[in-house]
């Protein structure tokens, strides 16, 4: 703040106050302005009630209340239960075109359809490997883009923040809930090729990558990691569209912002001269849940994931948090 | 300088115990590219009073409601609501701000469960209790199951009123809450603020209707481009210019010279015969009047409006129909 | 500025300063601490140690890790064509996992994006298997035949083990060899044993070995070029666990609906995989004349431009039956024809005293070829091997 601004500023306000006196006299009772330091915030000795109603008191509940508000929004709201359901369809397309080239000579098979024919469980690991490029990702980005900007375009984040939803709380309820649609994206997807892999091919055994057979419920166990890995990545995307969605009242904006990013990404990662960046690029740790296929489990490759996953997501939310407590909410 | 959001906790020292529903010191909003939206003000408005905040468009009413909500951070300058530090107060504060806004695709119930889950303060248990009595109120009970998105104008004003009433409230911040009503809604809404004032609530009611803050309202504010330029009763407002007596007479001259002898100030005598009433009664005024043999056709005692007030504090006109 | 507003900010700029810190501990914590302390040892004395482990333990000692090799050899871009071919090899970046088990047991695997390809040998017995086109390859050797040599063609040939006893074999009276400061690989004190050739003429500036400082096995070999401080070549363990892997990484068994194909070695030979390559090679090695011995030592072969594009079409051709008629191949191999023609864009014409051609110079290789048909390659500088194109 300059010093000039400052003198013109009480400069005003002295004339203010003198014309004040001079109509009529009137004085601010009890405000004395202090400083702002945290241990004066912290000293401050609770006060009295005030007369009026009994003092309102934090229910133990209110914010899984708050949750469930949210979640029952946006597991409500047709464009979200559309991207599931698109999502969801595309494992039962992928398992019918493969059952119907898989017809065909065995010859003519790749490695990845062949898998699929020879064991129902390797389609979901297919249709991850398709859907996590794009088509998950903008279901996450579309949710966790319209979190906070959303509200903001709507006008509701000003009721929302004047009930009063707290800032903070508000964040933590958003990006827990672009959490729970990301893990049901993912795992809508497996359930999906699931279903279709067991109507369409025979079950049993399971081939890895590696050559290696496993039983069946060693498979399905993999699925369950594969899903665990995906969602925690898809987590870390939601986090980045939330904190994109704190710099808009625009939700298209943050969406459209996250969505370009990942294709940016995925373009980068096909550039061979900038291997070296492919290792801290969010969306190219997506597909690392192949190493649930190999044999041993690659642990060493799904543990950089996740902490590529967790840096992701912790830099996003400390940012959009900074944003969003900061910010002046004028829509 | 100092921020003063719901996060920073208690940035400010509460104040004590006092008759101030809101207080604000200092005041001010300087958003970026200089525009001073709110300039030192320095509000104080008294529990249990009905406080209308008066300017015209753009004077700088919403930026200090919002302010108020901590929805903006002041540039400079201190506030308290119900002398409690931001996030206390809230849950004990309705609010309206700049029109309804609500989930287009939720029903005007499923609205108001919203807007209840976001306060910490509020038990789920009574959540459906609380929002029939809210709905109820404004008369939208019949309207509940409808969706927001087929709400008229004036349903959506009455919803977000239901929505400031959800819980036991004492204060209410009403943003201009009789925008887009037609007049029996109106009469309905200023009915219902009288109501609510009458059980004990502090009401904050911005407008830029003279007419409407004078019926509704005990106190005024009058804001103009960003800085308050009279606060208080309306009669101390009102009363800032002394009510006068207004003679009609034929007999101007005996008329001003019996008023005179009253003791009456500032006599003149020009197509009526007037003088500053004073502590006088106009009955009086008019029995001496006639034992004084003057002949009085008419008798009157002219008090200023709040419109006479501002247009006398700022010298310019004020949009009285809206 | 208010000061809410730094404060909240700082929240996010200590998250990044804390994830960059992770991000470069390695470097840092390495720089700080310093190198390793570990007992001093000559060159000679390292050698013998290593020697002595490779005899005690009769082959390599079982453990398991990631090997990454990492090349930056200033070609020009190669195309992309195979993934795993030995030719992506040439440039960027490449992991692959091996595990080494008692006695003959290795595994070696390469991962791919949902995919890997895998070689375990067993004794007499090796499978390769290629998840990309399902195919299970068991190799048979012959009575006599190594199952070592097998594991030579493979991509074991990037196992600091082998690449070690390569660069060993080369320590003659050309090379100074010494012992450095010893250093980190993959976790693990090691010391670093140093190559360097005594010629100027060599495009190397030293070559860097790295031996585990407990167990003496080769953890790393950097190759770095003259005039750069990064290798230009690495392959190293990123990470390396010296116990006995599962017995499960040494065992396999065909899954169902795999093709399974088999195939006999008999009398393997090195750079033999196909009887029209073996028929190449020899028709080259008559033709081939070594002029200068030791780092200097350039590779003189009758070749000419046009010679080059027909054979590099006929190879990609060979390479695709050899394929298909004999399995192991790592992968799909770039199209050679296309390679040659990329590399040649970046020939700068020259001349001298003994003729004029195209001159392809790399960090660590130079080629030249000569326009009265002669190819010379040589880790060599460029006037080295004009002069070499000197010798008749």
């Amino acid at each position: 703040m300059s010093t000039a601004e400052t003198t013109t500023g009480s400069a005003a306000e002295t004339a203010q106050t003198a014309t004040r006196t001079a109509r009529q006299p009137r004085r601010t009772p009890g405000l004395v302005p202090v400083a702002e330091t945290l241990s004066t915030a912290e000293r401050r000795t609770p006060e009295p009630a005030p007369p009026g109603l009994p003092p309102p008191v934090r229910r133990p509940g209110a914010f899984w209340r708050l949750l469930g508000s949210e979640l029952g929004l946006t597991f409500r709201r047709p464009r979200n239960l559309a991207m599931l359901a698109v999502v969801g369809a595309v494992p039962i397309l992928v398992g019918v075109a493969l059952r119907m080239v898989g017809g065909g000579d065995d010859d003519g098979m790749g490695g990845m359809i062949a898998s699929v024919a020879g064991n129902s469980l390797m389609l979901t690991f297919v249709s991850f490997s398709f859907l996590t490029l794009l088509l998950m990702p903008v279901a996450v980005a579309v949710v966790g883009g319209d979190s906070i900007a959303g509200e903001a375009g709507a006008g509701t984040l000003r009721y929302l923040l004047a009930a009063p939803a707290g800032r903070t709380r508000l964040l933590a309820v958003k990006f827990l809930n672009v959490v729970v649609y990301g893990y049901a994206v993912t795992a809508v997807v497996a359930l999906s090729a699931l279903v279709t892999g067991l109507l369409l091919f025979p079950a049993g055994d399971v081939t890895l990558l590696s050559g290696t057979t496993v039983p069946l419920t060693d498979g399905l166990l993999r699925i369950a990691l594969s899903v665990g890995y995906i969602g925690a990545g898809m987590a870390a995307l939601g986090a980045v569209a939330v904190a994109l969605s704190t710099f808009t009242e625009v939700p298209v904006g943050a969406i459209a912002g996250t969505v370009v990013a990942v294709v940016v990404c995925q373009v980068l990662r096909a550039i061979p001269d900038l291997a070296p960046l492919e290792p801290y690029l969010l969306p190219a740790r997506f597909t690392s849940f192949d190493s649930v296929l190999r044999d041993p489990i690659d642990t060493g490759t799904l543990l950089d994931g996740l902490s590529v996953f967790g840096a992701y997501t912790v830099l996003s939310l400390s940012v959009a948090w900074a944003r969003f407590t900061g910010k002046d909410i004028t829509s | 300088m100092t921020t003063v959001t719901q996060e920073a906790g208690a940035p400010f020292r509460a104040a004590p115990p006092s008759d101030a529903a809101i207080v604000t010191s200092g005041l001010t909003k300087r958003f970026r590219g200089g525009q001073v939206a709110v300039d030192a003000l320095d509000l104080a408005v008294p529990r249990g009073s009905v406080y209308g905040f008066l300017g015209p468009n753009g004077s700088g009413k919403t930026t200090t409601i919002r302010m108020l909500l901590g929805l903006v951070s002041p540039t400079e300058g201190e506030h308290a609501l119900l002398g409690l530090p931001l996030d206390q107060a809230l849950p004990r504060v309705g609010a309206l701000v700049e029109g309804p806004a609500f989930y287009p695709y939720l029903s005007g119930e499923a609205n108001l469960r919203r807007f209840d889950a976001a306060d910490p303060t509020a038990s789920a248990a009574t959540a459906r209790e609380r929002i029939g009595e809210a709905l109820e109120r404004v008369g939208l009970t019949a309207a509940a199951g409808k969706r927001f998105r087929n709400y008229s104008l004036g349903m959506r004003q009455r919803l977000a009123i239901a929505a400031a009433l959800l819980g036991p409230r004492e204060l209410l911040i009403l943003d201009e809450p009789t925008n887009g009503l037609d007049p029996q809604g109106t009469r309905e809404v200023r009915a219902l603020v009288k109501e609510i004032a009458a059980g004990g609530t502090t009401v904050f009611v911005s407008s830029h209707l003279l007419a409407e803050v004078e019926q509704m309202c005990t106190h005024a504010a009058i804001m103009r481009t960003g800085k308050l330029v009279a606060q208080g009763t309306i009669a101390s407002l009102s009363g800032g210019r002394a009510a006068r007596i207004r003679v009609e007479t034929p007999g101007p001259a005996d008329a001003a010279r019996v008023l005179t002898t009253l003791g009456l100030a500032d006599v003149r005598a020009d197509a009526y015969v007037s003088a500053e009433l004073g502590g006088h009664a106009p009955e009086e005024i008019n029995a001496v009047l006639v034992r004084e043999g003057v002949a009085v056709r008419g008798l009157a005692v002219v008090r200023p409006s709040l419109e006479d007030v501002f247009v006398g504090l700022t010298g310019e006109g004020f949009d009285v129909d809206g | 500025m208010r000061r809410g507003t730094f404060v909240r900010w700082g929240v996010p700029i200590a998250a990044a300063a804390v994830i960059g810190a992770a991000i470069g501990a390695g470097p840092v914590v390495a720089a700080v601490s310093g190198d390793p302390v570990l007992p001093e040892r000559s060159a000679q004395q390292l050698l013998a140690d290593a020697a002595a482990a490779v005899e005690k333990t009769e082959g390599p000692l079982p453990m398991s890790g990631t090997v990454q090799q990492t090349a930056s050899l200033g070609l020009p871009a190669l195309p992309q064509t195979g993934s795993a071919g030995p030719l992506s090899l040439l440039s960027g970046s490449h992991e692959i996992k091996v595990w080494y088990g008692e006695g003959d047991k290795l595994r070696v695997a390469m991962p791919t994006q949902m995919n890997e390809t895998n070689l375990i040998v067993d004794g007499d017995q090796a499978w390769y298997f290629d998840s990309a086109t399902n195919t299970a390859t068991k190799i048979l050797f012959d009575p006599g035949a190594r199952p070592d040599d097998m594991a030579e063609h493979a991509p074991q040939e990037m196992t600091p083990q082998a690449a070690a006893e390569k660069v060993l074999a080369q320590a003659d009276e050309h090379t100074a060899v010494s012992v450095t400061n010893t250093a980190e690989v993959a976790g693990r004190p090691a010391y670093q044993l140093v190559l360097k050739p005594k010629d100027a003429g060599s495009l190397v500036e030293e070559v860097r070995l790295a031996l585990d400082g407990e167990n003496f096995v080769p953890l790393q070999v950097q190759v770095f070029a003259k005039g750069s401080a990064e290798p230009a070549f690495q392959v190293g363990f990123t990470q390396v666990t010296f116990t006995p892997p599962a017995p499960e990484n040494f065992t396999f068994t065909p899954p169902p609906g795999a093709k399974v194909e088999e195939k006999k070695l008999t009398a393997p030979k090195k750079e033999e995989l196909s009887e029209a390559h073996a028929e190449e090679a020899r028709k080259a090695a008559e033709d081939v004349k070594i002029v200068g011995d030791g780092w200097t030592s350039v590779a003189v072969l009758p070749a000419t431009l046009s010679d080059l594009k027909a054979q590099g079409g006929e190879e990609a051709q060979g390479g695709e039956e050899a394929q298909g008629e004999d399995g192991p191949r790592f992968g799909d191999e770039a199209d050679p024809a296309a390679l040659i023609e990329t590399v040649l864009k970046s020939a700068t014409p020259v001349s001298g005293p003994w003729g004029s051609g195209k001159l392809i110079t790399t960090k660590l290789a130079t080629v030249l070829l000569t326009d009265d048909g002669r190819l010379l390659v040589g880790a060599v500088t460029p006037e080295e091997i004009t002069k070499a194109a000197g010798v008749r």
